[in-house]
């Protein structure tokens, strides 16, 4: 239905509205009649009342008689005021403003508003169509494999399949649960015991936590190729202060890795932190904005307003790389995350613009932005939903 | 569709407000029926209109349309259908639109069963009633629109408040809401009465009904809430004198001194100005909590909206109509005529004590509530004003009330006899305060006060049962002339006697869960067992659970008396997925009308765990009293008499007889 | 007594009512009022042991200690005093160090130590104790908006 049935449907309520108010304009005005006939119903109710009253001893007679007096005056003079009143007597009146009003005000006042406040445009979605014809929305495909999972939870595949997606759409909550999940149904294996380490240690502001730790170690044996979790494994030795221990495990995987690995030169400077000497390598150009873990020690031994100026700083410098190098979404999502979870909205919108404008939300990187918005309640400009379905 | 078409009938119904808020009253000061019955119409369809606009709020939720930024905030896709619904007014702005429903149906129920009332009256009324909603309409479209619209729509919502998911709430703002909303009317008709510049007496007649309905709805919501509270939050408390809490509270107060004045009013023509000045106080109280719960003012375990814009709106809704009103009070009240005199120990005397008393009770409460706020807005000072101030000033305030309810049915009208009422009195207070003592024995022990608390409840209980007693003559006549005399009593009388009797049950409750309950705090490892009120309980561990949205897991214990296992309970700490939320959810067995109350508290090293386990005698009796009390309330409301102010058509075209009179 | 008498009698009946209820709200207001403190304020006022106050502020990081049954220590912080409390019963669901809080109780006399009765946290993520929000706001050591949706207030105490 196009949204010329919208406004067919509107002007129809609009009439019937005017309508019903126009009904008792339209009628020959009568005059208003007697209007104290009902009180005077209800002093004689009074009076039988009284009657009842004296004779349950209610109230005594001698008062009996008074009250009797009292309503009974009330009663002659209402009875009096009855049928005549003069100011009701009035010939036929005419309504013409009335009605110019009636007529003109709900159409009026309702299209002003109406059309300021309205989205006429938009058509109803309701979530069960939506998810019979999800397209390539990752969020709704998401959402239609949550349903699957709540109905079957033992589906461990599915639970496999969302928890990295639930990662990448920074919903670490999720993540969390979903990795979990996805290991007590089809056990360990590298990858799952790895991205559940990740989550944790993102929920945790960077520190790898004890249960992290587990898991990484875990993960490391399952595959001891993967230079991931034994890269987090340094990185908990590392703020646990075992400078030495942590640089062996750093200087480790630099053995194993091939030296134009991407994460080499992230791998020199924590050897370097911990008093290990590397090779010159290229220009230190890690992953624009993940903070260090150094930097992370540092911010947790700060006080709270300190702690503070730094994630705002480190947020500013991020913010400055990613205009320099705007091709990295990791860095778009964090600083949008970060803005939002900062609560600079204006900010928060104007990275997520920005972002958008480099990964379009048509496709799978924007898809992330996207969802990231969503979660964040920010507002997707100029992406309709048809444009998202391809 | 259906939202967009939603949302244009909310539009649409700001403006037939508009035109019902100004039109009628025209016509009610020209004398013009045309313009005066455009205020049963435009009522009705004001009704319609917003009903409309309401169904399709609820029919977004119901289907889980995210493209509606207010479903998004407040639901999820995976809720059990029952808080899909529920959840519409479980968030700001959909309870503001709950409220506009309610105060929109209370005045089609006046077109439509108003047709008897004075015809400039009616049309008043309506219009008053129709400023209340263009005012609401207003703040709903311009600060707290429930239609705005997402797009892209988001894929899932972010889930209701999980303290919120429950059945309580699904019934406990819409009871309150018609409790507040119905006092509406009351405030509607002296508005109208005062405009008018008269009060005739099916003004009384039409205002107590109201009252009472209003009144009985609130009872109800109140009641509600804090038994919701009680088991939902998991504390074991049941009332916290939260600001909130008050909020609804004082609306219930003056509405109860509403409730006893109208009906002098109603009976004798006195108190008229005083019945006025109440009504208007009453509703005020209601559009006040509104503004404390829906503006956070004060940081309240309710306020869900926190907007300085929409404060600052309620505040200015507030401003107009309570200053306006009681502008109009100032100026129009000296033209009303006085009514029925009486003698300071009679009927009416004791309704004015009444209402001495619970004014300043309410006043009191009143004070509590915003003496922090007013604190804060002049010195910068942070003060907190917590149960203790309430338990001290309002307890006591209600001790004298407690005590002269009894005596009040039992005095005449006009005059009363202050000791022939004490003659047939002294028996029952005899009884109540034989019933404390065997009570108090029967608990073993407890200080000593408590058998003057409970003795107070009896007393209550007995007073109700003694009005009954001597108005069909119980004693006197021969026991079937006395029943038939009973039967023969109005309905309002028995509405009288109940309600009095669930005070009674209520005070009974509150005095025997607070000086004989017990709280036990331990660290219980599985097979570890501990004692209250009589019962043993044995934890037996731990098990996890997976509901709809969450997730828990499960401490068991069973209970057992004398060796012998009577029940098994459990408790959970629960964790809402959606918002990573955790609850607690108490595990609550009744025997009889006392409840054992179990509450999880943290896990500790070892394999332990925090348990926390009340013993709350007749605690039920509390929420039991209030459901006699609005028992009472509905009872009344059957009265055939308060539907004689509105005369058949037929009835008013009769000339009055005089005869009658004499 | 004539009628006059009597309506004198009547109203100086109530209005003495009502003055007997406004010296007890008075009295009720000087007993049990609870001032709002931050760890910085309380070093800078001179408290008695026992009077009731409201302490907000932040849990300290690593501070809760469990002790025997269900007392607990935590220390309140607001970044520039600290205040170790003691606290038995359970705490709130949302109780986390690190995050808001306003403790209710007195300083006890012989240690020194403030021994709080009732512990309110924030109930989600989005909400912090109202008194400690605004002292926090002012000394920039708490931004808004913490979360998307600052619009779920939900406080909760234990007793």
């Amino acid at each position: 239905m196009g949204p010329m049935v919208l406004w067919i449907i509107l002007a129809l309520l609009t009439a019937a509205v005017a309508a019903s108010l126009l009904v008792p304009l339209a009628r020959r005005s009568q005059a208003a009649s007697g209007k104290r006939a009902g009180e005077v119903e209800v002093y004689r109710d009074q009076l039988k009342e009284l009657q009842r009253d004296r004779a349950q001893g209610l109230i005594g007679a001698e008062e009996a008689e008074y009250a009797r007096a009292e309503i009974g005056r009330r009663l002659i003079a209402a009875a009096a005021g009855d049928g005549g009143d003069p100011t009701s007597v009035q010939g036929p009146v005419r309504h013409r403003i009335a009605t110019a009003i009636v007529t003109l005000l709900p159409p009026a006042l309702g299209l002003c508003l109406y059309l300021g406040l309205g989205n006429p445009g938009l058509p109803d979605q309701p979530l069960e169509a939506r998810l019979a014809d999800p397209g390539s929305n990752l969020a709704l495909l998401v959402a239609k494999a949550e349903r699957h999972l709540a109905e079957d939870p033992n589906d461990g595949g599915g639970w496999d399949l969302l928890a990295p997606i639930y990662f990448r759409t920074s919903r670490f909550g999720d993540a969390e649960m979903a990795f979990r999940n996805a290991i007590r149904i089809l056990g360990p294996n590298a990858a799952r015991q790895s991205g559940l380490g990740e989550t944790l240690v993102t929920l945790n502001d960077g520190i790898v936590t004890e249960e992290a730790r587990a898991s990484f170690e875990q993960a490391a044996k399952l595959d001891p190729d993967n230079p991931r979790p034994r890269f987090y494994l340094g990185l908990g030795l590392e703020q646990a202060g075992r400078a030495a221990e942590a640089k062996a495990v750093f200087e480790e995987i630099a053995g194993k890795s091939p030296p134009d690995a991407p994460w080499m030169p992230l791998l020199n400077e924590h050897i370097a932190k911990n008093g290990g000497e590397t090779k010159p390598a290229d220009a230190p150009s890690r992953a624009p904005g993940n903070p260090t873990s150094q930097d992370v020690a540092a911010a947790q031994d700060m006080s709270q307003g300190d702690r503070q100026t730094m994630i705002r700083g480190m947020v500013e410098s991020l913010a400055a790389r990613l205009k320099e190098d705007p091709d990295n979404l990791e860095g778009w999502l964090r600083l949008v995350r970060s803005y939002s979870v900062l609560g600079d909205k204006p900010k928060a919108q104007e990275a997520l613009d920005q972002g958008l404008a480099r990964f379009p939300a048509a496709g799978r990187e924007g898809q992330q932005l996207v969802a990231l918005a969503t979660e964040m309640g920010l507002a997707v400009k100029g992406a309709d939903r048809e444009g998202v379905t391809q | 569709m259906i939202i967009e078409i939603g949302h244009y009938a909310l539009v649409l119904a700001l403006a037939t407000a508009l035109i019902v808020s100004v039109m009628p009253m025209i016509g009610a000061r020209r004398g013009d029926m045309a313009l005066m019955t455009l205020a049963t119409t435009g009522s009705l369809t004001l009704f319609l209109l917003v009903t409309l606009s309401f169904g399709a709020l609820t029919w977004a939720y119901a289907v889980s349309d995210f493209s509606v930024m207010n479903v998004w905030e407040n639901s999820h896709s995976l809720m059990p259908m029952i808080y899909k619904y529920s959840g519409v007014w479980g968030n700001h702005e959909g309870s503001m639109m709950l409220w506009l429903l309610i105060l929109t149906f209370f005045s089609a129920l006046v077109a439509v069963f108003g047709r008897n009332l004075p015809e400039t009256l009616k049309a008043n009324v309506l219009a008053v009633q129709a400023w209340i909603a263009t005012a609401f309409l207003f703040f709903i479209l311009l600060t707290s629109n429930p239609f705005l619209r997402l797009n892209p729509a988001p894929a899932e919502g972010q889930d209701l408040n999980p303290v919120l998911q429950d059945l309580g709430l699904a019934i406990h703002p819409p009871l309150l809401y018609l409790g507040y909303v119905g006092f509406s009317v009351s405030f509607s008709f002296a508005v109208a009465a005062l405009i008018d510049g008269r009060i005739d007496a099916a003004w009384a007649r039409w205002v107590r009904p109201w009252t009472l309905a209003a009144w009985t709805c609130l009872t109800a919501g109140i009641a509600m809430g804090s038994y919701w509270a009680y088991y939902e939050l998991g504390w074991g408390g049941w009332w916290f004198w939260d600001p909130v809490e008050n909020a609804s509270f004082m609306p219930w107060l003056a509405g109860t001194a509403l409730l006893h004045s109208a009906l002098v009013m109603e009976k004798r023509e006195a108190l008229k100005i005083w019945t006025v000045l109440l009504a208007i106080m009453t509703f005020s109280l209601s559009l006040l909590g509104t503004f404390l719960v829906r503006s956070g003012v004060l940081t309240s375990v309710h306020a869900f909206a926190t907007d300085p814009t929409r404060g600052i709106f309620i505040l200015c809704i507030l401003a107009l109509f309570i200053g306006g009103a009681f502008a109009l009070f100032a100026w129009r009240a000296p033209m009303l005529k006085a009514g029925g005199i009486f003698a300071p120990i009679s009927r009416e005397g004791a309704l004015v004590l009444n209402n001495l008393i619970l004014t300043v009770a309410t006043a009191t409460v009143l004070t509590g509530t915003l003496y922090p706020l007013v604190l804060e807005t002049l010195t910068g000072e942070k003060i907190s004003v917590g149960a203790p101030f309430f338990n001290m000033t309002f307890g006591l305030l209600m001790l004298p009330l407690l005590v002269v309810v009894p005596f009040g049915p039992m005095l005449a009208w006009k005059r009363g006899d202050l000791l022939g009422a004490f003659q047939r009195l002294y028996a029952f207070a005899g009884l109540a305060l034989l019933a404390g003592l065997a009570f108090y024995y029967a608990q073993h022990g407890g200080p000593v006060m408590a058998i003057f608390g409970l003795a107070l409840g009896f007393w209550g209980m007995f007073g109700a049962l003694a009005d009954l007693w001597h108005r069909g003559g119980f004693g006197k006549a021969k026991f079937s002339v006395a029943v038939r005399r009973l039967a023969g009593l109005p309905r309002s009388a028995f509405g009288a006697a109940i309600g009095h009797f669930g005070l009674g049950v209520t005070v009974l409750g509150i005095v025997s869960a607070t000086t004989f309950g017990t709280e036990t705090v331990v660290e219980m490892k599985p097979g570890a067992s501990v004692d209250a009120g009589g019962y043993s309980l044995t934890f037996d561990g731990m098990r996890d659970a997976v509901g709809p949205n969450y997730t828990e897991s499960r401490g068991h214990f069973t209970v057992a008396r004398g060796g012998v296992t009577v029940a098994d309970v459990w408790s959970a700490k629960r964790l809402y997925t959606a918002r990573r939320m955790p609850t607690t959810e108490a595990g609550i067995l009744s025997f009889g009308a006392s409840q054992l109350y179990v509450s999880l508290g943290d896990a500790m090293d070892g394999g332990g765990i925090v348990v926390r386990i009340w013993w709350k005698p007749f605690i039920l009796c509390i929420w039991g009293g209030a459901l006699v009390m609005m028992f009472g309330g509905f009872v009344s409301l059957s009265d055939r008499r308060l539907r004689v102010g509105a005369p058949s058509r037929r009835a008013k075209a009769a000339r009055p007889r005089l005869e009658a009179a004499e | 007594m004539t009628r006059k008498q009597k309506r004198l009698a009547v109203i100086g009946g109530g209005m003495s009512f009502i003055i007997a209820a406004v010296l007890l709200v008075m009295f009720a207001f000087s007993q049990s009022v609870a001032y709002f403190f931050m760890p910085a304020d309380i070093a800078k006022a001179d408290l008695k042991p026992g009077t009731r106050i409201r302490l907000g502020g932040l849990v300290a990081e690593g501070s809760v200690k469990r002790g025997q049954g269900s007392t607990v220590s935590f220390t309140v912080t607001d970044g520039t005093g600290n205040v170790p409390v003691t606290y038995t019963g359970i705490l709130p669901d949302l109780f986390r160090e690190g995050q808001g809080v306003v403790t209710e109780g007195a300083f006890d006399a012989a240690t020194h130590g403030f021994v709080a009765d009732s512990v309110l946290a924030k109930h989600d993520e989005n909400y912090m104790p109202k008194e400690v929000a605004d002292r926090l706001k002012k000394d920039g050591v708490w931004k808004e908006g913490q979360g998307p949706q600052g619009n779920q207030d939900k406080g909760v105490a234990t007793r």
